[in-house]
């Protein structure tokens, strides 16, 4: 069973993060994130949650993080100047294996920019922002019955291999209204339990350590440093280190292609679109308006870690066209897993690209 | 004494220096959080960046050590996120006065229910002895040479005025007023703020003329008065010297609080 | 109660040697094997709140303990003194 409701993607992406059981938000206004924000503040607290609104984006990434430890599903949401401001403790997060869900409704950049008008200019600092290696994943919603699905997925994603996820939607998704069918129930996955509580982080086979809840009496030392088995500081040790950061980021990397969600039209094709998030519909409308083409199209749903198994999904390919509402970020990164020319369309400026442009492009190499 | 109980003995001797007051501090407020009586399992330490940001790491309870300057916001959110449990933020003053400034204030405003203690030792230590904004006027670290040129930050003032219900300050040395103090801001309801104006012979002292530990120990001594004994003074129309140290509970109120256990 | 100090946490500051109202601790004049001079106690026994610690059942002064930045001091439980049995030879 399921209801039909007519909602904008940031509700959407609240009421599915309700209904993952989310009962901690902490975050600061921002546009165009603020709905979420305000859809918590009235939801939450009738949920037995809590809404708090911190005094920068800083400390409500950390109040999440510190809300995570204490046992909630929790999140926040911002857009970019948010998002360059909460780097920092995304590495905490990453660092000390912190489950949270991180939503950012990605507006014109860099600075302050275009507030109100859509941008995917934060695609590469979701993966690269914060200093060191990291492995974050990153979901890439392309439709208001997307940011509902993606972000209960998210909550999921954060708790199973315990990392920061981020919803890296665009303005337009944000704002934009559609039709969803809200399912009455969704699926929900638990935080691994802890095996050996002298050894809080140590991991098995799956790199993944059990998460020691605070206040269940496991005393853990969580801290940013780099750290043993048992949580404690061990900052000379270059082996220490390596072992560490190596396992934090192949916990991620390793299972990439399990995490990778994406979508496929017409995989027999030589032109084929790669797209994600709001130009997705773009190319879609594109395929509506020129059924006779044999047109490809691949849709990333998750873009960090990327999975190069979808590439192999069109064999007969001859040339990758991918428009992004940025200077071609992730295009860069299909190029390093393909021998196939790969042409990036561009658009900054907050409008979306015109089914008519992304035609005549096409219509060069078909 | 159960103090000892709550320490991570297998992770002593500590990093501190030889005659740091971090230590004492750590003492003072594990024999109060003994005393009120809190169990381990439901005590959370939270801490930022710096000397005493490691503090949490001896205590035998769970323990958060996060950004610099963050402790009280990701102390907000463990305490709003569970009420039950008992939330004590071991800052520094770098962490808690100059990059986690914002966090502090706001804390205060929202009298949330968390004890910050702020070991004060008026420098950046662990980087080498930078000035902080609490290292007083003319005085010598490796970023003002020449003596620092910037008025000094009075913590306990600011906690007031942001709205604190309980704030305190003492020093390293006073420790059975600093132990009855934390207990004190334990058992408030709301943000209890305690300044501990503690020692640092190796970054401070070293550069200030103070040859051994006991020689700051002795100017904190007598450099210090009762905060009755210096209202008393004031209105009594004397003149108090511009290095006093003005110790005791600054302020004790019941504002509304937030994060209250139900 | 004996008072004691652990070797292998104190660092030699010297706090101890300020607060104690006994004067118990004295400056270490020798450097142990870290090379750090640790205080030694002189008579300990004449401490009164350390031997009444047990009767009163809680820490009477323990100033030392507590301002002991490296939780190096403790107590220690001492036997109760037994006097020698005089055996008069036959």
């Amino acid at each position: 069973m399921s209801r039909v409701e007519f909602w904008q993607g940031n509700t959407a992406c609240a009421e599915g993060a309700l209904a993952a059981g989310c009962r901690f938000f902490g975050g600061y206004p921002i546009t165009p994130s603020t709905e979420i924000a305000e859809h918590m503040a009235r939801s939450l607290p009738k949920a037995g949650g809590v809404f708090v609104q911190m005094e920068d984006e800083i400390g409500g990434i950390a109040s999440v993080i510190g809300a995570s430890w204490a046992g909630k599903r929790a999140m926040t949401a911002t857009s970019g100047p948010g998002f360059s401001l909460m780097m920092e403790n995304i590495g905490f997060a990453l660092m000390t294996e912190t489950p949270c869900v991180i939503v950012n409704i990605q507006r014109g950049g860099p600075s302050t920019g275009q507030p109100t008008m859509a941008g995917q200019g934060d695609m590469l600092q979701c993966r690269y922002g914060s200093h060191g290696d990291i492995s974050p994943i990153a979901l890439v919603p392309a439709s208001v019955e997307e940011m509902y699905s993606l972000t209960v997925h998210a909550f999921n994603l954060a708790d199973i291999y315990r990392v920061p996820v981020f919803i890296m939607a665009d303005e337009i998704i944000g704002h934009m209204r559609e039709r969803i069918e809200v399912p009455d129930k969704v699926q929900l996955s638990e935080r691994k339990p802890v095996i050996d509580p002298t050894h809080p982080f140590r991991a098995g086979c799956d790199l993944i350590p059990g998460f020691p809840t605070f206040g269940k009496g496991y005393a853990v030392h969580v801290t940013g440093l780099t750290h043993d088995d048992r949580g404690y500081p061990c900052t000379t040790n270059p082996e220490m280190h390596e072992k560490l950061v190596t396992r934090l980021f192949n916990k991620v990397e390793s299972v990439r292609d399990e995490i990778s969600l994406f979508e496929t039209i017409n995989t027999d094709s030589k032109v084929v679109f790669i797209s994600y998030g709001a130009p997705a519909r773009a190319v879609e409308q594109m395929l509506h308006d020129h059924p006779e083409a044999q047109i490809g199209h691949l849709r990333l749903k998750t873009v960090w870690p990327f999975g190069e198994r979808c590439l192999s999904q069109f064999p007969n390919a001859e040339v990758f066209l991918f428009p992004e509402l940025n200077l071609g970020q992730i295009s860069r990164e299909i190029e390093r897993h393909t021998r196939i020319p790969v042409i990036s369309i561009p658009k900054i400026g907050g409008n979306l690209h015109l089914p008519q442009e992304l035609w005549e492009i096409t219509e060069r190499y078909l | 004494m159960s103090g000892d109980d709550w320490l991570r003995k297998d992770r002593l001797p500590h990093i501190w220096c030889a005659g740091c007051g971090n230590g004492t501090v750590v003492n003072c407020t594990l024999a109060a959080v003994d005393e009120i009586g809190w169990q381990r399992a439901n005590t959370v330490f939270v801490s930022g960046i710096g000397c005493s940001s490691r503090a949490p790491g001896y205590v035998l309870t769970d323990s958060l050590h996060t950004t610099h300057g963050r402790a009280i916001a990701f102390a907000t959110g463990v305490k709003l996120a569970d009420p039950s449990l008992n939330v004590v933020v071991i800052t520094g003053d770098g962490d808690l006065a100059a990059i986690g400034g914002n966090h502090f204030i706001h804390a205060c405003r929202r009298n949330i229910d968390l004890t910050v203690i702020c070991m004060n030792n008026q420098i950046y230590g662990m980087t080498g002895g930078q000035g902080s904004p609490t290292t007083p006027m003319g005085k010598l670290s490796t970023t003002t040479p020449f003596g620092s040129v910037e008025p000094a930050f009075d913590l306990t003032e600011l906690a007031k005025a942001a709205g604190a219900n309980y704030v305190a300050r003492w020093t390293g040395f006073h420790v059975k007023e600093l132990t009855k103090a934390i207990f004190s801001g334990l058992s408030t309801k709301g943000l209890a703020f305690i300044e501990v104006l503690v020692q640092c012979p190796t970054n401070y002292g070293r550069r200030n003329k103070y040859r051994s530990v006991t020689d700051q120990i002795d100017y904190m001594k007598t450099h210090s008065v009762l905060k009755q004994k210096a209202d008393r003074l004031r209105e009594e129309g004397n003149e108090l010297p511009e290095d006093t140290i003005i110790l005791g509970e600054i302020v004790k109120r019941s504002l509304p609080a937030m994060g209250v256990r139900k | 109660m004996r008072l004691v100090i652990d070797e292998v946490r104190c660092k030699g500051c010297n706090l101890c040697t300020l607060v104690c109202p006994y004067r118990i601790f004295k400056p270490g004049t020798i450097a142990n094997r870290k090379g750090i001079l640790v205080p030694v106690t002189d008579r300990p026994e004449r401490c009164t709140n350390c031997r009444l610690q047990k009767i009163y059942g809680r820490t009477l002064c323990g100033m030392c303990q507590m301002i002991c930045p490296d939780q190096a001091i403790n107590w220690v439980n001492e036997e109760v003194y037994e006097p020698h049995r005089v055996v008069v030879e036959d």
